[in-house]
């Protein structure tokens, strides 16, 4: 059976209460019937006191008519009379407060008073006669017996009255006792039963609590899927029920979402697998295509030479295109070579002590045709403060600079191309000016992804893999460095790169 | 000064046509082997003044046969160009650390070539 909280509460509660009751109830009734004994007491109190009276009364007539015969007055016998009346009342009260059986004792104390005053009378008549001794004897002979069986009579009621007030007194303490007991036991089984159900109700309560603070734990350091157990069938079991199918849920999600991590896991192994498959590949590829391409350029540069003869003069321009283009060619395999090998994880610096300045040489004599060829101006300017010893790999640095410096020159038509070098901080800045076409600010962020350049026509009419400015980018990265764009189109562009001084430290592979 | 003997292991047929056309040229004898082992065998046969090392090749790579010759006491001293592939990174130091007097990369010029081939052993 379902039982709430509100339920369990209420029932204990009111048992505690119907306890409480039945204890006042019994209260009411003890003292109840302690008034109605201590209300016989009384009147028993009363009966006494009449029977003492009637007891008082007696030797008083007794008395006044011994009195009467002595003084030989009849106005004694008439005190006698008054006394006689006293009597009576105390006698009528006693009749009154008296129970049935009583009543037969006390007509025969009437009948006889009524006869004693008879013969008081009588005495009475002789004494005014003059008879006293007739009057004498006949107090002796009467009077007197009647007197005393009276008295014997009132004795015996008043002795029963004062022992029935007696058994009254013990009763009542007695009860008074009982009473007592009773309600000093029916107090502690109270209270005990109020603790007992307390406890209980309180055990009932805090049970499920406790259970459910430690599966909260359970579920807190990440422990889901458990059952939580409480005999509770109440809101608390209700609750119960709801942890164990939130814990369940929670396992569920939390299986549910190592699996998918798993299988994310196990996706980017293969996906990892598969790009260095693909890069393996294109560093392969590209090993197999220069060997052809060796050839190409080797028999070409024999036949410019004229190893195999004479050239006529109209065979040398042709022979020259096939060299710029053959070298071209070759430079796009390096590209995708170099940045498969940096995708790949296998592409390493050799840092070393390098010479910005002989860097700059190198590029310069490199260039310095092509800037001529284009009738641009091509300067570079290196700062005096450049510290004598810079860490770096001076082949790939060699690499970006020619990039960024050839690609100013290509896209460069009047004006010039300028290549600074100076110290930025614990860095060297390598700049590169030019008075070229520019860059659309919307496509700066862009320039340095791979297979970008400024728009398709750009590759063709300019020439270039479009992976020249991302693999330079991330030579820099590699040495720890940064490269960044500022650029106005139609005004030209300033590619700067830093390589910090002490660029041993990220020297690993990327 | 008798003729100087160069040879040349490569396994590429028209890299080797180009060398015996470059070096027809010249008073360099040209002896030509096809791959690591037989390039080792042809050495120790009969000692050239040069060897020209190609780093791929079937059967042994260029840079074991190097290590070979280097082991004998024979070519010990033979100078060997190794021609490096630059697809193969670190390769330069390979080539150096297996014994070679100087490394090229692929594509070479036949020019640069001849140059460093007249550095080492001139002409008699």
């Amino acid at each position: 059976m379902r039982a709430s909280v509100q339920r369990k509460l209420l029932v204990a509660f009111l048992l505690i209460t119907l306890l409480f009751m039945a204890m006042g109830a019994f209260s009411l009734f003890t003292i109840r019937e302690m008034s109605r004994q201590s209300e016989l007491l009384d009147r028993a109190h009363q009966r006494l006191e009449s029977a003492q009276d009637i007891h008082h009364s007696l030797a008083m007539q007794m008395h006044l008519t011994a009195m009467a015969l002595l003084v030989r007055d009849e106005a004694a016998v008439a005190s006698v009379l008054r006394e006689n009346n006293r009597f009576n009342e105390a006698l009528a009260r006693l009749e009154a407060a008296v129970e049935e059986p009583e009543r037969a004792a006390i007509q025969k104390v009437r009948a006889s008073q009524e006869e004693a005053m008879a013969v008081v009378a009588d005495i009475a008549n002789l004494v005014r006669d003059g008879k006293i001794a007739a009057a004498t004897q006949l107090h002796g002979s009467r009077e007197d017996p009647l007197y005393r069986s009276i008295d014997a009579r009132v004795s015996e009621m008043v002795q029963r009255e004062n022992a029935r007030m007696v058994s009254l007194r013990d009763g009542l303490r007695a009860a008074q006792q009982r009473s007592l007991l009773v309600m000093t036991t029916f107090a502690a089984i109270s209270v005990l039963l109020a603790l007992a159900g307390g406890f209980v109700v309180s055990w009932a309560l805090i049970q499920p609590v406790y259970a459910a603070h430690g599966f909260l734990n359970e579920l807190a350091s990440g422990r889901f899927g458990g059952t939580i157990v409480v005999p509770n069938r109440d809101e608390f079991g209700e609750l119960a029920a709801r942890l164990t199918a939130t814990s369940r849920e929670l396992a569920r999600l939390d299986s549910e979402q190592r699996r998918a991590a798993q299988e994310l896991v196990a996706l980017n192994a293969k996906l990892e697998q598969a790009s260095k498959a693909k890069s393996e590949f294109l560093a392969n590829m590209s090993h197999e295509l220069r060997t052809p391409l060796n050839a190409i350029l080797g028999f070409t540069e024999m036949l410019g030479d004229g190893l195999y003869g004479p050239v006529p003069a109209e065979f040398k321009e042709p022979l020259a295109d096939i060299q710029t283009n053959g070298r071209h060619l070759l430079r796009l395999i390096n590209d995708v070579l170099d940045l498969s090998k940096i995708e790949a994880g296998r592409m390493e610096l050799a840092v070393e002590a390098y010479s910005a300045q002989e860097i700059v040489g190198m590029v310069r004599t490199s260039l310095r045709s092509l800037a001529e060829e284009k009738g641009l101006e091509f300067k570079t300017e290196l700062d005096a403060g450049l510290p004598e010893v810079m860490l770096g790999d001076a082949r790939r640095i060699t690499q970006c600079l020619l990039n960024l410096a050839g690609n100013a020159l290509k896209f460069t038509k009047r004006g010039g191309v300028t290549i600074r070098v100076a110290r930025d901080g614990e860095a060297v800045r390598y700049s590169v000016s030019d008075t070229g076409i520019g860059i659309p600010p919307e496509q700066l962020a862009e320039v340095f992804g791979e297979f970008r350049q400024v728009d398709a026509t750009v590759t063709r009419e300019f020439g270039g893999s479009g992976l020249g400015l991302s693999i330079t980018k991330k030579f820099v990265e590699m040495h720890g460095g940064r490269i960044w764009v500022e650029s106005r189109l139609g005004e030209g562009s300033t590619f700067h790169f830093t390589i910090p001084l002490e660029s041993a430290a990220v020297a690993s592979t990327l | 000064m008798s003729q100087k003997t160069i040879l040349y292991v490569e396994d590429n047929e028209f890299n080797r046509k180009i060398i015996r056309q470059l070096l027809a040229q010249t008073s360099y004898r040209l002896r030509e082997a096809h791959d690591g082992e037989s390039g080792v065998r042809a050495a120790l046969e009969e000692l050239p003044d040069l060897i020209l090392m190609d780093v791929q090749l079937p059967k042994i790579s260029g840079l074991e046969a190097t290590r070979r010759l280097r082991a004998d006491a024979r070519t010990a001293a033979v100078p060997i160009i190794i021609v490096t592939s630059y697809a193969l990174d670190g390769d330069a130091q390979k080539a150096k650390d297996a014994g070679a007097t100087a490394y090229l990369a692929k594509p070479y010029s036949p020019r640069d070539l001849l140059a460093k081939i007249r550095e080492i052993i001139p002409e008699a």
